[in-house]
């Protein structure tokens, strides 16, 4: 029973959540959402949809076709060249996406002359529900550490290494969460000359390329990048590599709209008509009211999105004078871009397991032995503040934890001054 | 915003952009239909900038009641402006759009004819009926370009031959030389050209289309085409051609593309000579 679902697990953010949320009074900087509400222009949009009448039916698989000739153009800003009709999918947020792709690239049936492709290579440490995707997918998760004393950048030639006959997809989140690392030009052109002539097709996850800080271009904002031409760089611009690229997007970071549940994944004719029909089998359609925020959001929405990364930057460097304080205890590098920072932690006595509360021993906790782990139940615990042990996003995640700085000002400095009075007070003695 | 506060909006911008039109005379090209407004507008925009005619476009989809009249005083809503130190911003803000219409007046009675006349691409979209009839009351196409009728935001028509019939009326808008430019492979849109009294040009995949395209292929970096005009002599010309885009809607923008470099050959000086008589 339960063959294929019984080694998935919830994911740690969300059980850090889950504790966190029958603990009174506590921060949480553990779940990746904005603190900001959605903008108004795009909630007015939703309500005069949902006024007209129009959102109550199924829209079509791949999407409202208005919806996808907006992503279309929005892509089209950016150097991506998409047809809509064919090759671009409203989708419920990215990782449904990514699931369906998954899916549809995972091999599920061995024949005699060849083995199946069924291993996804997928960076250490990165997205956290990576794993599970690939497992609810049928796959096999291999991982490929990046290296934390570079900035977290990628080990091409430990890339090399994990490409076998097998590997049917490398999935890059860019910018990486939970590091805030964004990986050059050059290494992603390298990946894709690694895979390029074995049909092995590269998930690109670039929910938080609106969000790049100011010190990697001066003070240019995401539009003046745009028309300079320094903007981000997708491996989706370079059209020779449409077959084996699968691009997605969500609406929820940039827009802060997390709840509605709403993003796209683009690719080659070719890969959209196979990956739709699984997007089919899963959600018929993406959620048709906020088809038609999206559309909104992708029209009118970019000064929004620019005032956001502007407050992300502020707190950035907030959270990272913080831990400027704390240089016995953490270390870290400074995310470039996302909302997250990814300490390691330099300085901590383990707690016994008896020690640990009765409540917080009702989670999963993992089959190793795991630092941050321990380290995080023992903060939620006692100082009442939630962080995602890193083990969650693979194994060199291990010994440091994921904060994020999308919460307000208000939550960032309560939870550090909570975390100093942890190790002040030696509570976790 | 309130119901009455958008009529008065609606009313004074109106009135404004026919201000603005009478004084300064543009040539008005509109693309209309439900499909692919955005990439043909564009490339109308940059086949009319390759012959140096000055060319404006509307701004996003801006193509409605409130957005058509805004897009000719080439005024937005949605960028934030400072008065009297108070950020202005977005659509229902009562200052913001005092301020808007503050801005209209001065464009609508200030602005100075260029020293040559400008075109005007302009979208115009329907969500209802008689929606065209209101935007006809703003400005008049001496161009048409008409793409495609389908069902998309029809949900307040009947059924798709009752907003063919609201295109309908944006034909017989035209002047008497006044151009129609439609899609032979939209069924409605073709049969409203048997029905037009005014010059028209046809494109698309249909062997009866003026300007037809064959041999559409796929390549790694786009598409090429081959583009095929009937010459009415009973000729055919063709070309190759090859677009960095996918989909058949850059497919039809290339063609309507082609009919606006063919058909406004001449300099932008002597074009607005021949206008004026």
């Amino acid at each position: 029973m339960f063959v294929r679902t019984k080694n998935i697990k919830l994911s740690a953010i969300k059980q850090m959540e889950l504790l966190a949320s029958k603990i009174p009074d506590v921060v949480s900087l553990a779940q990746g959402i904005p603190s900001f509400d959605t903008p108004e222009i795009i909630k007015k949009a939703a309500v005069k949809a949902l006024n007209r009448g129009v959102v109550a039916k199924y829209s079509l698989t791949y999407g409202l076709p208005e919806l996808r000739e907006t992503i279309e153009q929005k892509l089209a800003e950016e150097n991506m060249y998409y047809d809509f009709e064919k090759e671009i999918i409203a989708t419920a947020g990215s990782i449904e996406a990514i699931t369906a792709a998954l899916i549809a690239i995972i091999e599920s049936y061995e024949t005699k002359s060849r083995k199946i492709k069924n291993e996804v290579i997928l960076f250490s440490p990165s997205y956290a529900s990576y794993p599970e995707a690939i497992k609810v997918a049928g796959g096999q998760p291999v991982f490929v550490n990046l290296t934390e004393d570079k900035g977290w950048q990628i080990d091409l030639k430990n890339l090399a290494k994990k490409i076998t006959n097998r590997t049917a997809a490398i999935i890059i989140c860019n910018p990486n969460n939970p590091t805030g690392t964004i990986f050059p030009k050059e290494d992603l052109l390298k990946i894709a000359e690694l895979v390029w002539k074995r049909k092995i097709f590269i998930i690109c996850d670039e929910v938080y390329k609106d969000f790049i800080y100011a010190d990697e271009r001066g003070s240019e904002t995401n539009l003046e990048a745009d028309q300079r031409g320094s903007a981000f760089f997708s491996l989706a611009q370079i059209p020779q590599l449409r077959k084996i690229v699968i691009r997605v997007f969500s609406l929820s970071k940039a827009y802060a709209m997390t709840g509605w549940r709403i993003g796209f994944l683009h690719s080659d004719e070719e890969n959209v008509s196979e990956i739709v029909k699984v997007h089919d089998s899963l959600v018929t359609c993406a959620p048709v009211i906020s088809q038609y925020a999206a559309m909104a959001a992708l029209d009118f929405a970019d000064k929004e999105i620019e005032e956001f990364r502007q407050k992300y930057q502020e707190r950035r460097d907030l959270i990272c004078q913080h831990l400027d304080d704390l240089p016995e205890l953490f270390s870290y590098q400074k995310p470039q871009g996302s909302y997250f920072v990814f300490p390691k932690i330099i300085q901590y006595k383990e707690v016994r397991p008896h020690k640990i509360n009765r409540q917080f021993r009702e989670v999963e906790p993992p089959k190793i032995k795991s630092t941050s782990w321990n380290f995080a139940i023992d903060l939620l615990n006692k100082a009442q503040v939630a962080v995602v042990p890193g083990l969650a996003f693979g194994p060199s995640g291990e010994g440091h934890i994921r904060m994020s700085f999308g919460r307000s000002e208000k939550d960032i400095n309560e939870a550090m001054k909570r975390i100093k009075n942890y190790f002040t007070n030696d509570y976790y003695l | 915003m309130t119901t009455i506060f958008k009529q008065i909006i609606q009313f004074f911008l109106k009135w404004f952009a026919k201000v603005y039109l009478w004084r300064i005379k543009p040539h008005i090209i509109v693309i209309a239909g439900t499909t692919g407004r955005h990439w043909i507008k564009e490339t109308v925009r940059d086949a009319l900038k390759e012959k140096n005619f000055p060319v404006r476009v509307n701004k996003k989809n801006f193509n409605a009641e409130i957005g058509l009249p805004l897009s000719i005083l080439d005024l937005a809503s949605g960028e934030p402006r400072k008065l009297n130190s108070v950020e202005l911003r977005g659509e229902g803000r009562f200052w913001r759009w005092l301020d808007i219409l503050w801005q209209a007046a001065k464009r609508a009675f200030r602005s100075k004819p260029p020293v040559l006349k400008e075109f005007l691409v302009l979208e115009m979209a329907i969500d209802r009926p008689e929606g065209i009839s209101y935007l006809l009351s703003i400005v008049k196409p001496q161009t048409l370009i008409l793409t495609t009728i389908t069902m998309i935001y029809a949900e307040n028509f009947e059924n798709l031959d009752e907003i063919a019939l609201e295109y309908k009326k944006l034909i017989k808008a035209l002047p008497w030389n006044g151009l129609a430019i439609l899609n032979f492979d939209d069924e409605r849109v073709k049969n409203l050209a048997e029905s037009s009294d005014k010059r028209v040009i046809s494109y698309g995949f249909s062997k009866e289309a003026d300007f037809q395209v064959k041999n559409v292929r796929k390549v790694s970096d786009g598409q090429k085409l081959e583009i095929s005009v009937n010459q009415r002599s009973n000729q055919r010309q063709s070309a190759s051609i090859k677009l960095n885009r996918f989909g058949n809607h850059h497919v039809y923008a290339a063609l309507v593309k082609e009919i606006i470099k063919e058909s406004f050959k001449i300099s932008a000086p002597d074009f607005f000579r021949q206008i004026r008589g």
